[in-house]
């Protein structure tokens, strides 16, 4: 009955059938989800395209889009596609406390980059895919704020 | 610009209880500390008829903490060095505001005996120990000495400083008869941190200089120390409350083995792993190590418990716990009250030296945290937040909907708390608890704690320090019941949503969709799933 497509990380998912929503703050997103036997609380944020269904203390990022829709996000995705260099940038400000790469280093997807103390912990950042680091912008002890470049993969 | 706030007009005045508790200790009472602690302190203070100032940075301007104090000092910007650890400013605010004594609650400056000293010599009361007492036990390494002095049992290891010479002078020296894993720790350390695993005596050279420079980075103090390491082990900590008296009571113990990084996560009493026997000698120990310094106000004893049932001494900090609410619910007692009456030198009750721990409590910690990616913590804002309520229920919570979360400090968000009276009861209690908590905008260690509540290790009270390692990693797959579940409240959402189309793509509820939402179930007019 849905004109929509539903994706979660990119791979279609057929939605379960057989579950009522009902609304218990509306505002706030919060539902009761049940099949007539079982129920659990979830939450749900976004609009449009974009959601975030929370499950069991868990947020899945969703996406539902129309037919049309899902033909220009593809058209886009494509686009974007490449092997291109990915800019490596600090997610929270912190110190850098450790540097495990050199330029020039190839890493694997997932290989540790550097350590970066945030909110007193020390939090490991890793390479976002394979490839040869390159402009290498920061040094152990070094202080970077949020969305500071640290490091490039090309 | 201003400093400080005034009080918040004449209403908040008239919820203040008339002390029917008696004369309160302190008119007015500063509260050095964020978060759920400073709002937990606060609540003490309205209850026992004091009057609460609060201590923000302008990360916390508008804070749960700063508003709901009668008042509030600014006492600096954002980081918590210019900030919550600033003595200087902390002082200045609570002589600004006309507070008579200073809480520290955990953290920051709790333990630090220079704080102490300078809230005493500015003629105000310090809720704790006396600085002497805090320069004792931050040295680890001189308060394993003491307490083994004291015929209390440590974790075997070396009782003097491990230095390295650079010239491989480590192969040789007398380690004390200590086998390998073996764990290096800093001797000014606390927390976890400083903290390094050595798994053989060749590695060991190499684990001390870079460990030693850690702990001089951390703490400003680059000695270390080697200890067995003790695994498995269950980590079980005693709750002491002492007046200025003399008196001392013993209040049970809290197991605390669910831990990632040396941190912990769930905390219960009594433990599942403690025989009445073990209780006892564990009380026994506790009151030792307690002799061996001059000590009033809330403290914990912590020990690993091994596989057979030994017990050996870990530390001991002189402060309110983060989980002190465990030991509040099965003793009934106010163990913040307790410290700020004692502070002003009464006595302890005969109700709190004969308490009796009843039933069963747990506590989890609600941590903007990501489980699934080695528990590496979340910025951004809180968005709906609704906790659990009903019979057993407590929240400590440090923040609410809509609140965005400071990066430059913990990020612990609330702690739950059950109270029932027996383990099964308690655990069945939790998970109904935890089905009705939700918390949206980031990601928190709930799902973590989901998991938990159904392992059959945690169900039958046997796990150890290495649960979280052993068995949740970065946890489960998204099973495809979970996918095609979300997928269909996404759907749903979407399909009912009067506007299919994106705004900006921010991901927040825009208030006109749900209140139109609202207005059709409010009809009745439901589609069929």
């Amino acid at each position: 009955m849905s004109a929509f497509e539903v994706s979660i990380d990119g791979s279609p998912v057929e939605p379960a059938a057989g579950w009522t929503l009902t609304w218990l703050d509306a505002a706030a997103g919060i539902a009761r989800l049940s099949d007539g036997s079982r129920s659990e609380v979830c939450l749900v944020e976004g609009s449009g395209t974009d959601w975030v269904v929370t499950l069991r203390g868990r947020r899945i990022p969703v996406a539902v889009r129309t037919w049309r829709e899902g033909v220009l996000a593809d058209a886009e995705s494509a686009s974007s596609h490449h092997d291109g260099p990915v800019e490596v940038r600090a997610t929270l400000p912190g110190l850098v406390v450790a540097v495990a790469v050199q330029e020039g280093d190839e890493v694997a997807q997932g290989a540790t980059l550097l350590t970066v103390e945030a909110m007193k912990m020390q939090n490991e950042v890793r390479s976002p895919r394979a490839g040869r680091v390159a402009a290498l912008a920061v040094v152990a002890g070094q202080p970077v704020a949020a969305g500071a470049p640290l490091l490039r993969i090309e | 610009m201003a400093t400080s706030r005034s009080d918040r007009g004449p209403s908040l005045r008239k919820d203040r209880a008339p002390s029917d508790a008696g004369t309160p200790p302190f008119r007015r009472l500063l509260v050095a500390n964020r978060g759920e602690i400073a709002v937990r302190i606060i609540r003490a203070c309205r209850e026992m008829g004091i009057e609460s100032v609060a201590t923000y940075s302008d990360a916390d301007a508008d804070a749960l903490h700063t508003r709901l104090a009668d008042a509030a000092e600014r006492i600096g910007p954002a980081p918590a060095s210019e900030s919550y650890l600033s003595i200087e400013a902390i002082i200045a605010a609570a002589l600004r505001s006309g507070a008579q004594a200073i809480h520290p609650g955990y953290g920051f400056l709790s333990e630090n005996a220079a704080f102490a000293t300078a809230v005493e010599e500015a003629g105000l009361v310090f809720v704790g120990p006396p600085p002497a007492t805090l320069e004792a036990l931050g040295d680890k390494l001189a308060a394993r000495r003491s307490v083994a002095a004291a015929g209390v049992p440590i974790v075997p290891g070396l009782l003097v400083p491990l230095v390295a010479d650079g010239q491989g002078s480590l192969a040789s020296v007398d380690l004390g008869g200590v086998r390998f894993p073996a764990l290096l720790k800093a001797a000014a350390g606390g927390g976890g941190r400083g903290m390094r695993r050595v798994e053989d005596r060749s590695e060991l050279e190499a684990a001390v200089a870079g460990a030693g420079r850690e702990a001089l980075a951390a703490f400003g103090d680059g000695t270390l120390y080697l200890e067995q390491l003790v695994a498995p082990a269950r980590h079980v900590e005693v709750q002491l409350l002492g007046d200025r008296h003399g008196s001392l009571a013993v209040l049970g113990e809290r197991e605390c083995s669910v831990q990632r990084r040396h941190q912990k996560l769930l905390e219960e009493s009594p433990s599942p792993a403690v025989s009445p026997g073990l209780r006892a000698q564990l009380a026994e120990s506790a009151r030792r190590v307690a002799a061996t310094v001059a000590f009033h106000s809330a403290a914990t004893v912590e020990f690993l418990v091994d596989a057979e049932g030994g017990h050996y001494f870990l530390e001991m900090n002189t402060r309110l716990q983060v989980e002190h609410g465990v030991t509040e619910l099965v003793t009934g007692l106010d163990l913040v009250a307790w410290q700020i009456r004692v502070a002003a030198g009464e006595r302890l009750s005969q109700a709190v030296l004969a308490a009796a721990p009843s039933g069963h409590a747990i506590e989890v910690r609600i941590y903007a945290e990501d489980p699934h990616a080695n528990f590496a913590p979340v910025s951004g804002r809180v968005g709906a937040w609704h906790m659990p309520d009903g019979p057993g229920i407590r929240v400590d919570a440090g923040v609410t909907a809509q609140m965005p979360l400071p990066v430059e400090y913990d990020p612990l968000l609330a702690k739950l708390l059950v109270h029932a009276e027996d383990r099964p009861s308690a655990v069945a209690r939790l998970r109904r608890a935890l089905a009705e908590t939700v918390v949206g905008g980031v990601q928190t260690d709930l799902s973590f704690h989901h998991w938990l509540v159904d392992q059959p290790g945690f169900l039958a009270g046997a796990y150890d320090t290495d649960l979280v390692h052993d068995l949740w990693g970065d946890g489960p797959r998204l099973s495809d019941g979970e996918r095609a579940l979300a997928a269909e409240v996404a759907r749903q959402a979407r399909g009912r949503s009067p506007m299919g189309l994106r705004r900006g793509g921010a991901l927040v509820a825009t208030e006109s969709a749900w209140s139109a939402q609202a207005r059709r179930e409010a009809v009745g007019r439901r589609r069929p799933a």
